[in-house]
């Protein structure tokens, strides 16, 4: 249940604030006095709504996410984790290119054709928008450096 | 501040607005946010949140007017899905679909979407008024406020949050201190010491708001559409002179339906922390409650597109009033905007009418130009935007995907951010299905600091004793107003239990359990 996972969580939350003087010190009130009242209070909320539940008893009427939808759930989420793991290494363009690209011909089932112009076009819009006219860097990964700057 | 000067300052503003940077800005601003609203998996908050980045570089007035008329542009399209394919573009227009939809059906999707473009606009241009009269003496009294004063006004706005948000309020009570508690991760303002950090060093510069707001609204937004399987199968948009000119006959009819919307979406907007959302469906409750029509409500009534669409257009309006005067954001998408202030080195609260004229100004000048421009956009280009809706999910899912890692990046230029987005992302999925609300945690994350400062300072003022916000007549005055609305969602839960157990005292009920 969400609301045992929120009291777990935020028993650490408030040990955390702990750490810090929470009490009155010559600067006034210390630096854990608002952490920690924030995390009693996140600890007794998620408790009260844990007893709320707890009360009604638990009841599983419906499964959380539908039956049929896992695998699009999936479909979508994993290739989200991908993509990420993709621009660490790749740069966002050529990770995103080839995230297009794999999305759309594998999920989306287009035509290659269709698949090379949006997966091309677009990274190389971001790109032109991005680098070029608000001249803000982004992540290019090491391929891409080397082929821009020649580093 | 003499009614003269307001207008001299209106003039003003106009002619800062009507310079060519800023027309074309507010132009591209309106395109972007009504493709914006007329796409189901990208929101206001969200768009907003996406195009950020890209501000970096503008003048700050220049920027404002470009996020602001994002935001009108998502208020008026969010409307062209609602009607035309019956699924909300926008959670603003859940409360459009009930009677726009039924009037498409019928082959009227040109009177339905007049309707709402129509009343839109009239909700706008009377709220742009009282915005413009009611800001510079609110700003001047904000002026006067001290550390109480702004805490009790921050405990309002979270109040509010809780109290309005309909929902449930321990749920809302939570999310509201969960926000608060990320913003406290990072250095500590007063002492520089880092809190909450649990040793990992990347987090010591804090949890950027960009990046969690792009995470919970976008990527969980686009988890949800899929899990709902989303199907458009829409009624095709043709939007003649005749249609208007038929629906704007029948406006004067609706003059107070007009009126009620307005000013109810104004106040609601105005109240901190609840936006568009509420405002759309309270207003919507109450024309089916006075209208003399009012049960032939969800047949596809004219006045149940235009009730919620005053009420949703003017509380995007009166939202952005305490954003402006006391840096207190009105709704989640003023929060971003809010967000965005101090990227452009600018600092929220009401010396801004006073040190930065230009863009208070020029930001209701634009309000003014944008919204006359928008409505002229919607009505000529309805088919334009309404086919936005074919593009496939296979590619606008990935493109959500990747302009929401560039906006993620760009907030701090660190990978380590993507990696945040993504796991806010998956919360932000979570949360919504186990019915916590987000716009709480949203808006308490950017007023963390603030909120924080603010009680902090005051404690210090009061030498430890929280009796400093007795003494003072402005705080305590919001502190009671923060205390009767926090209170709302506990009175109506114990009035349903009383009725409840009269109901069945007659048996002896056992603790329903099982």
């Amino acid at each position: 249940m969400m609301a045992l996972g929120l009291v777990a969580s935020a028993l650490l939350l408030v040990r955390e604030a702990l750490r810090l003087p929470i009490a009155w010190t010559s600067a006034g009130p210390g630096p854990g006095f608002f952490p920690f009242w924030l995390a009693v209070g996140v600890t007794g909320v998620a408790a009260l709504i844990l007893a709320r539940t707890w009360r009604a008893g638990r009841r599983h009427d419906e499964p959380f996410v539908p039956a049929g939808a896992w695998k699009p759930l999936a479909i979508v989420f994993l290739p989200m984790v991908a993509v990420v793991a993709l621009i660490h290494y790749l740069g966002i363009y050529l990770g995103g290119a080839l995230y297009l690209a794999g999305y759309m011909r594998l999920v989306g089932r287009h035509r290659w054709m269709q698949v090379a112009v949006v997966s091309i076009a677009l990274p190389l819009g971001l790109f032109l928008i991005f680098e070029r006219w608000f001249l803000m860097p982004m992540p290019k990964g090491l391929a891409l450096e080397w082929l821009l700057y020649g580093r | 501040m003499s009614l003269p000067g307001i207008f001299h300052d209106l003039l003003y503003g106009i002619g800062v607005a009507a310079s060519p940077t800023n027309l074309f800005v507010a132009v591209v601003g309106l395109l972007l946010g009504t493709a914006i609203g007329v796409l189901p998996g990208l929101g206001g908050t969200n768009g907003i949140a996406l195009l950020l980045p890209l501000t970096f570089r503008l003048q700050p007035t220049s920027a404002i007017i470009l996020l602001s008329s994002v935001y009108w542009g998502a208020i008026f399209g969010g409307a062209i899905t609602s009607i035309l394919f019956n699924i909300p573009g926008e959670p603003w227009s859940v409360a459009t679909t009930f009677d726009g939809h039924p009037l498409a059906k019928q082959g009227k999707p040109g009177i339905a979407l007049t309707a709402a473009f129509t009343s839109s606009f009239i909700g706008a241009l009377i709220s742009m008024v009282l915005f413009t009269f009611f800001a510079p003496p609110l700003a001047e009294i904000a002026l006067k406020f001290g550390p109480p004063e702004n805490f009790a006004v921050l405990l309002l706005a979270f109040a509010t949050i809780a109290g309005l948000e309909g929902g449930d309020p321990l749920k809302s009570v939570l999310m509201t201190l969960l926000g608060l508690l990320l913003g406290t991760v990072g250095f500590d303002i007063v002492s520089g010491s880092p809190r909450m950090t649990f040793g990992v060093v990347a987090l010591q510069s804090g949890i950027n708001f960009i990046v969690i707001a792009i995470g919970l609204f976008g990527l969980g937004e686009i988890l949800l559409t899929v899990e709902e399987g989303l199907r458009l199968e829409g009624v095709r948009a043709r939007l003649s002179f005749r249609d208007v000119w038929e629906t704007w006959k029948l406006f004067p009819r609706y003059a107070w339906t007009i009126v009620r919307g307005t000013a109810l979406g104004f106040w609601i907007g105005v109240l901190p922390g609840t936006g568009a959302t509420p405002a759309s469906f309270m207003s919507y409750g109450l024309a089916k409650q006075f209208s003399p029509r009012g049960h032939r409500f969800g047949t596809g009534e004219v006045e149940g597109v235009v009730a919620p669409e005053t009420a949703a257009h003017a509380a995007g309006i009166g939202a952005l009033l305490p954003m402006i005067t006391l840096g207190i954001p009105g709704s989640p998408t003023a929060a971003v905007m809010l967000a965005g202030f101090f990227i452009w080195g600018l600092n929220p609260g009401p010396l801004l009418f006073r040190e930065q004229r230009e863009f208070v100004w020029g930001l209701i000048g634009s309000m003014y130009l944008a919204n006359v421009i928008g409505v002229l956009i919607v009505l000529t280009m309805v088919p334009a935007f309404a086919a936005i809706n074919r593009i496939p999910f296979a590619v606008l899912a990935p493109l959500i995907v990747i302009l929401s890692s560039v906006g993620a990046y760009a907030a701090n230029n660190q990978v380590l951010d993507l990696w945040i987005m993504l796991a806010s992302g998956l919360a932000g999925y979570l949360f919504k299905k186990l019915g916590y609300p987000l716009a709480p945690l949203v808006v308490a994350l950017v007023l963390g600091d603030m909120t924080e400062q603010a009680l902090r300072q005051s404690l210090i003022m009061g030498q430890g004793s929280p009796a400093i916000f007795l003494h003072r007549p402005i705080a305590l005055a919001f502190m009671a107003a923060a205390l009767a609305l926090g209170a709302l969602p506990a009175l109506r839960a114990l009035r349903r239990q009383t009725r409840g157990r009269r109901g069945t005292a007659a048996r002896p009920a056992p603790a329903p359990r099982g």
